[in-house]
């Protein structure tokens, strides 16, 4: 059984208990961790230091710049294509492009941004070995919970069972696969 | 804002916000209520689906529609349904950057309020060209005829500007849901609500790795999604400011237009917040605060609206144009006086009420007030319309123009359109944000705690 433990996940009441768990394991050595919650704990990115992810900032400039450019392009080469002159105006209508342009650069910048979002995450994931864990549906309710990996080099079934528990864990469960 | 009194009440716990909002799908507590609003809304819909049946096959020629007043219902529908749409983009994407606590209990039906009314937005420019089939002309593709869409034209602006605020829209409301579709699968007994919801939240866990991206796009949206809205209704009003016509050639068009449609907005997502308190006895999430503060921003929306009028008069007069100054004119005396009349009453003298906090905390007046608001913008979008065609620059070409049974058919059809969407969003999925409304709550209890 304990050969095939994926790791152990602690429950917790508030979202300030499971920060104080998070900042102890992190204190404790642990690196392996990750905290689940029904909604954004304050402080919680620092504490797992996530705050420094740049990466959907860039995803999303990214897609605003060919969302701008490409509409752009598009623009220019339809000019180019078929010329429709009036009156000797210029063929490349700049303030009348940018509009469209400014549109699909919003486009761009959102779509790449959710994208990017789902990637990152890995989702859609339907299936994944937590929910096999009895307690873990009240995730998205009012509990907290701390779940420490079976691959952290701290990783003792036992001992890190006992350390969830003196941090203050409801309940600790074993995540199986 | 400045009273303390906390937005969701310090009693409520995370566990009473999630039963409260995830038994509305999963045991809807207002079985016949909404059955008879459905059955009500599939009706009109029908009438919409008879009344485009006929317009296809007949033509525009169905509608009051002439030369000079070819613009009419479909086009000032357009504007109002779009405008209607705004607020909830607003709420959701300004005051989420604003750290507006109050709006946690109304981004969620505020945003599918605006993914409906863009839809139907989106079909009154349709149904209004001569052969609908033929949408897809307006982008463009290698036609075998080898002429490409015409950039320079704000007809042109539309069809992107439409498009994009119908996906940037849809996504930034299902991104927002996507947690909260994860906790009512989570509460889900019957397989196959386990199975419907536990597909559309796509295996979310509420992992802080998870939330950290999730917080930073979410954010990212909302940033972008303020200026779209302001893009998109000020594309909206070039349609007429870029032409030529008296009364629609100013300036002041685009923030006039803006301004409009977040004031019909808001009053719109006043009337939806106290139906459905009302019908799920949501009094503890959307409370007299949240109508106190909505009443409030309607107001200001519909003092600068009036800000509005007063400078397009002012515009006509102080341009000096014997033509501008006439369709002022004609605004105020002539055969359409009555829209213009009519959007000016019912748009600012109820409105006034709302500067006593008696009436902004009563659902009953702040929802006939706010009837009366998108009545009057309805009127105005009208009166913009018509007044200015039926009589421009050539007396030769001056002409009325008369809603025609057809007009109104589609009209009344197309809230049809509106609710039938809203009402299975309200039946099936989490019609408040739950765990938008767990975080206020934790950052107040956190906040009583300090003292």
């Amino acid at each position: 059984m304990a050969d095939r433990l994926l790791g152990l996940i602690g429950e917790f009441g508030s979202e300030e208990t499971l920060l104080e768990a998070a900042k102890q394991a992190k204190a404790e050595g642990f690196r392996c961790i990750d905290a689940f919650s029904p909604f954004p704990v304050e402080g919680m990115a620092e504490v797992l230091c996530l705050e420094r992810d740049h990466r959907i900032g860039w995803i999303t400039i990214i897609g605003g710049l060919v969302g701008f450019f490409g509409m752009l392009a598009v623009q220019l080469f339809v000019n180019v294509d078929y010329p429709v002159e009036v009156g000797g105006r210029p063929l490349f209508a700049w303030p009348a492009f940018f509009v469209v342009d400014f549109e699909i650069m919003i486009l761009g910048a959102v779509t790449f941004a959710v994208a990017g979002m789902l990637i990152i995450n890995r989702l859609p994931k339907l299936y994944h070995p937590l929910f096999g864990t009895p307690r873990f549906g009240l995730a998205s309710a009012d509990r907290f919970f701390l779940y420490i990996d079976a691959s952290d080099p701290r990783f003792d079934a036992e001992r890190t069972r006992g350390f969830l528990g003196s941090l203050g864990a409801w309940t600790v469960e074993a995540v199986l696969p | 804002m400045a009273s303390r009194t906390p937005v969701i009440p310090l009693s409520e716990s995370f566990g009473e916000i999630t039963r409260e909002v995830a038994r509305i799908p999963l045991h809807m507590p207002a079985r016949i209520p909404w059955l008879i609003a459905f059955i009500l809304s599939l009706a009109l819909l029908s009438l919409f689906l008879a009344s485009i049946t006929y317009l296809f096959a007949r033509g525009v020629g169905i509608w009051g529609l002439n030369i000079p007043v070819n613009w009419a219902f479909a086009i000032h529908l357009y504007v109002w349904w779009l405008g209607l749409g705004h607020a909830g983009t607003l709420i959701s994407a300004m005051l989420l950057l604003m750290g507006q606590d109050w709006r946690n209990s109304l981004n969620r039906f505020a945003e599918a309020m605006t993914v409906c009314a863009v839809i139907c937005a989106g079909m009154e420019p349709i149904i209004h060209l001569g052969r609908p089939w033929f949408v897809y002309w307006m982008f463009p593709y290698p036609a075998t005829m080898g002429v490409w869409p015409q950039f320079r034209s704000p007809l042109e602006w539309d069809v992107w500007a439409v498009m994009t605020y119908l996906i940037v829209s849809i996504l930034f409301w299902y991104i927002g849901l996507v947690p909260d579709l994860a906790t009512v699968r989570d509460r889900a007994k019957r397989r196959g609500w386990q199975v419907f919801f536990g597909i559309f939240a796509l295996g979310w866990r509420g992992s802080a790795r998870h939330w950290a991206v999730w917080n930073k796009t979410y954010r990212t949206i909302a940033a972008i999604a303020v200026p779209l809205v302001v893009s998109v209704h000020s594309e909206v009003s070039l349609l007429f400011a870029s032409g030529q016509i008296p009364g629609w050639h100013s300036t002041i068009f685009p923030p006039y237009f803006v301004l409009g449609a977040a004031f019909s907005g808001f009053a719109m997502v006043a009337m939806i917040a106290i139906v459905m308190r009302h019908a799920f006895q949501l009094g503890h999430i959307v409370t007299e605060r949240h109508l106190d503060v909505l009443a409030k921003v309607t107001l200001a929306m519909g003092m600068m609206t009036a800000y509005g009028y007063f400078f397009e008069v002012f515009d006509a007069y102080y341009s000096g144009e014997a033509r501008e100054i006439a369709t002022v004119h004609d605004r105020f005396f002539g055969a359409y006086a009555w829209s213009y009349w009519g959007a000016v009453c019912c748009n600012f003298l109820p409105l006034q009420l709302l500067w006593f906090d008696r009436v902004r905390r009563s659902p009953v007046l702040l929802f006939l007030i706010s009837t009366s608001v998108v009545v009057g913008m309805w009127l105005e979008r009208y009166m913009i319309l018509v007044t200015s065609l039926y009589k421009d620059f050539l007396p030769s070409s001056f002409g009325y123009y008369h809603a025609s049974f057809w007009d109104w058919s589609t009209y009344i059809g197309m809230l049809g359109l509106f609710l039938t969407p809203f009402l299975l969003f309200v039946r099936f999925l989490p019609s408040i944000s739950i765990f938008e409304d767990k975080e206020v709550l934790a950052r107040e209890q956190e906040e009583a705690a300090r003292g």
